[in-house]
């Protein structure tokens, strides 16, 4: 019985042919090489989406990983309590909803089963955003001597401009730990 | 001013070292003490320190690991009471065990859950921005 055509292995068939299509250098036409820079494009913008994939992929990874971890009561020993599913499921959707130029942030776990989003750059340069069961997201920064604290909405697909902002203000000298796109 | 079973004061200088003991590994970086390893236990709203200094080192430990029970202990924050008062908390002597202390005073705002944990959050990491990393 022939093996049945996945739709993996048609998408990869196609992106090797479009592949070998950009990169080839017979066409001479105006529209040929229209094409292929339209390709070329194309390839350049599937390739920085896997790239982008597999760094949330990771990212996403770690924080299940966290989850099962702290899926129990007490897990500092300190009587935190644990983490919330919904806090995991908020988090992993702004992991997903960070635009292109942010960086990953690293997690850690809270004693009131949130999660913290870091964006560490040294001492006195961090952004932390606690993620926890609401869409209401409780954060705070240190800038030099500048620091303070807000509350923002997220609406499970867009994160708050300030947040945003807030972050890019303290990674625009340097890179998270995790990873940058 | 009183002496504890421990031999320590009952009142907390400012210029005692205090170490809040580390069982999760995602609670520091390479060189760093993250915010949420200074958060409070929602339990009794206080975050739990012991009295010590990095040294000596082996006593250190023993009591982290007497306060970690069956939990892995990566590392330590070492870091003076004064910090702590700096950022309008308190802390105070909390035996027993001996050398434990409590850091309360934290802002509780059951109406607003966010807001206030945008301000603990706060001062949190003004708190992690001068505390000394110490892995085991």
């Amino acid at each position: 019985m022939p093996e049945p055509v996945s739709k993996v292995r048609l998408c990869l068939l196609g992106y090797v042919a479009l592949s070998t299509y950009a990169t080839g250098s017979s066409a001479i036409s105006v529209e040929a090489s229209a094409a292929r820079k339209a390709a070329s494009a194309l390839i350049e913008s599937v390739e920085r989406s896997q790239a982008l994939f597999g760094e949330k992929a990771a990212a996403i990874s770690q924080l299940r990983a966290l989850a099962i971890e702290c899926n129990h009561e007490n897990w500092d020993g300190y009587g935190a309590t644990m983490i919330d599913p919904r806090a995991i499921f908020n988090a992993e959707a702004i992991v997903r909803a960070l635009p292109i130029g942010v960086p990953l942030p690293e997690f850690a776990p809270e004693p009131d089963g949130s999660v913290s989003l870091d964006w560490i750059q040294s001492r006195t340069r961090q952004f932390s955003l606690s993620v926890g069961r609401s869409q209401r997201l409780a954060y705070a920064w240190l800038d030099g001597t500048d620091r303070g604290h807000a509350v923002a909405t997220f609406d499970g697909s867009t994160i708050p401009p300030r947040v945003i902002e807030g972050i890019l203000a303290i990674v625009k000298n340097g890179h998270s730990a995790i990873g940058t796109f | 001013m009183a002496t504890l079973p421990s031999g320590l004061s009952d009142s907390v200088s400012d210029e005692e070292d205090l170490a809040r003991f580390l069982t999760q590994s995602s609670h520091f970086t390479a060189t760093l003490v993250k915010p949420a390893a200074f958060l409070p236990s929602p339990r009794d709203r206080e975050t739990s320190v012991s009295r010590h200094g990095s040294e000596p080192r082996e006593e250190l430990w023993a009591i982290g690991l007497s306060a970690a029970g069956a939990r892995n202990l990566y590392a330590a924050a070492i870091f003076k009471a004064q910090i702590v008062r700096a950022a309008q908390l308190e802390v105070v002597a909390d035996e027993p065990p001996p050398r434990h202390a409590v850091i309360g005073g934290w802002p509780w705002d059951e109406a607003d859950p966010e807001l206030q944990k945008a301000k603990q959050k706060e001062i949190a990491a003004v708190i992690a921005s001068q505390a000394d990393l110490l892995r085991r």
